[in-house]
């Protein structure tokens, strides 16, 4: 991943392209209250975003971010799914490639353009045609026994956030085993606690960001 | 193997609906009957399948298809075509629509190495083309060196596949119903192939009930797909 995107800018001697970043995970997660806390973070540090959302029925997700007042709404665009979420992230990206690169051409300037997928099922995993880096975001929430049943986007996102640790203890979730168990069956690769509510752990998500597909000095 | 093995297998490959084309995002108008209540099971969707193939397919997006596959590589007269359609084509979703599967028809045969797709491509990041399915499959198909009888019967399978996987995602059919559906239509299919091309500039869609839903669809909150 980190090889693609570096060898990329440096055959072509041009501005590295927006790089492109996954966020998948079960409805109700928190993929958008983590973007939330993304834009206003990444921006900070002087790192301009563009966001792809795929909403299920509605426009929610879209229109909730196009009315924060965290980023210009044009820079947020909605690609629906049809029902099928999975589809349109990983077996036909076409629509949402298309949306990404409409974006790229009207924001040049922006270093990642986000794609939130429709909330979706543990198997749920991105195109790396779609995107370069992925992550996937699970709450304690949906029960602490999560990570052990090895579904894909646990397994093979390049980042996994357990997200809303404030609600484990209040039902009966333990944290620290969804951590241990997070770990042991991506077999030490990145896990992140969070909770979006209160912004514990965004630092630690966007230290990776930066780190594994960002590549600026932020 | 002979080569006319090759050109079949081919075939299937490019009207599969695992060739991606975005068409898993549209309902050509059916989401909005379904919540109208319009369409509420088998037999309303027989009638609004067969209003998509007589009404829209037949005089509309054939001849459209059938004309890019003779002009080729005459982009201009490509152009002139896409424009008719876009002109034809009267709700902003249906347009939507059409314009979005041709684009992301055209982006994967661009990747896939398509000189003329990328090409066009570019004509429509400049403003000199709209990108309309069967436009863009007409042109892309006859480079592809697929007959144009072919062609038809791709573009043909395509939109009743398309359509139908739409139905069964609304739960108006289900697994076993849609392909009873998708049989019985095929004759009406073959008919319709039976009848002569109407020329470009008789070219013309009338569906008014679709049409109609499709323009409600415009601004309905709840929605799962792009039209």
């Amino acid at each position: 991943m980190i090889e693609k995107t570096a060898s990329k800018a440096e055959v072509t001697g041009q501005p590295r392209p927006a790089a492109r970043i996954g966020i998948g995970g079960p409805v109700g997660s928190g993929k958008t209250a983590l973007i939330e806390r993304l834009i206003p973070a990444l921006g900070a540090r002087g790192i301009e975003l563009a966001v792809v959302t795929n909403d299920l029925v509605t426009k929610e997700d879209a229109l909730r971010l196009q009315r924060s007042g965290l980023i210009d709404p044009e820079r947020v665009v909605a690609v629906e799914a049809g029902a099928c979420p999975h589809t349109i992230i990983r077996e036909d990206p076409s629509l949402n490639i298309a949306a990404a690169d409409g974006l790229a051409a009207r924001f040049p300037t922006a270093h990642a353009i986000l794609i939130e997928s429709g909330g979706d099922n543990l198997a749920s995993t991105f195109s790396l045609d779609l995107v370069d880096y992925w992550l996937f975001v699970i709450d304690t929430g949906g029960g602490d026994d999560i990570p052990r049943k090895k579904g894909p986007g646990i397994v093979r996102c390049d980042l996994l956030v357990i997200n809303k640790i404030d609600v484990g203890p209040i039902v009966g979730a333990d944290v620290g085993l969804m951590l241990k168990e997070a770990t042991e069956v991506r077999n030490g690769r990145p896990v992140i606690l969070t909770d979006c509510k209160s912004g514990f752990g965004i630092d630690r998500v966007i230290e990776r960001l930066v780190h594994d597909v960002l590549f600026v000095d932020a | 193997m002979s080569s006319d093995v090759l050109v079949d297998l081919s075939a299937f490959q490019h009207a599969d609906t695992m060739f991606p084309s975005g068409a898993v995002s549209f309902s050509f108008g059916l989401e909005a009957l379904v919540n109208a209540g319009i369409v509420a099971g088998p037999d309303d969707l027989a009638g609004f399948l067969t209003a998509q193939l007589r009404g829209r397919w037949a005089d509309l997006d054939r001849p459209a298809l059938w004309h890019a596959h003779r002009a080729g590589a005459d982009l201009d007269a490509v152009g002139r075509l896409d424009r008719l359609v876009e002109a034809q084509t009267l709700g902003a979703e249906q347009r939507l629509g059409s314009t979005r599967m041709g684009a992301a028809f055209l982006g994967v045969h661009a990747k896939l190495g398509s000189s003329l797709a990328e090409t066009y491509r570019r004509r429509i990041a400049e403003g000199r083309g709209c990108g309309h399915l069967p436009v863009m499959q007409g042109m892309v198909w006859q480079a592809l060196s697929f007959p144009h009888e072919r062609a038809l019967l791709m573009s043909a399978h395509g939109l009743l596949t398309g359509m139908l996987g739409t139905a069964i995602r609304l739960s108006v059919a289900g697994y076993v119903e849609s392909q009873r559906l998708h049989a019985a239509l095929l004759p009406v299919v073959a008919e319709i192939l039976e009848t002569p091309i109407c020329a470009p500039n008789e070219m013309r869609g009338f569906c008014p009930q679709i049409e109609i839903a499709s323009m409600i669809h415009e601004t309905d909150d709840a929605r799962l797909f792009m039209n």
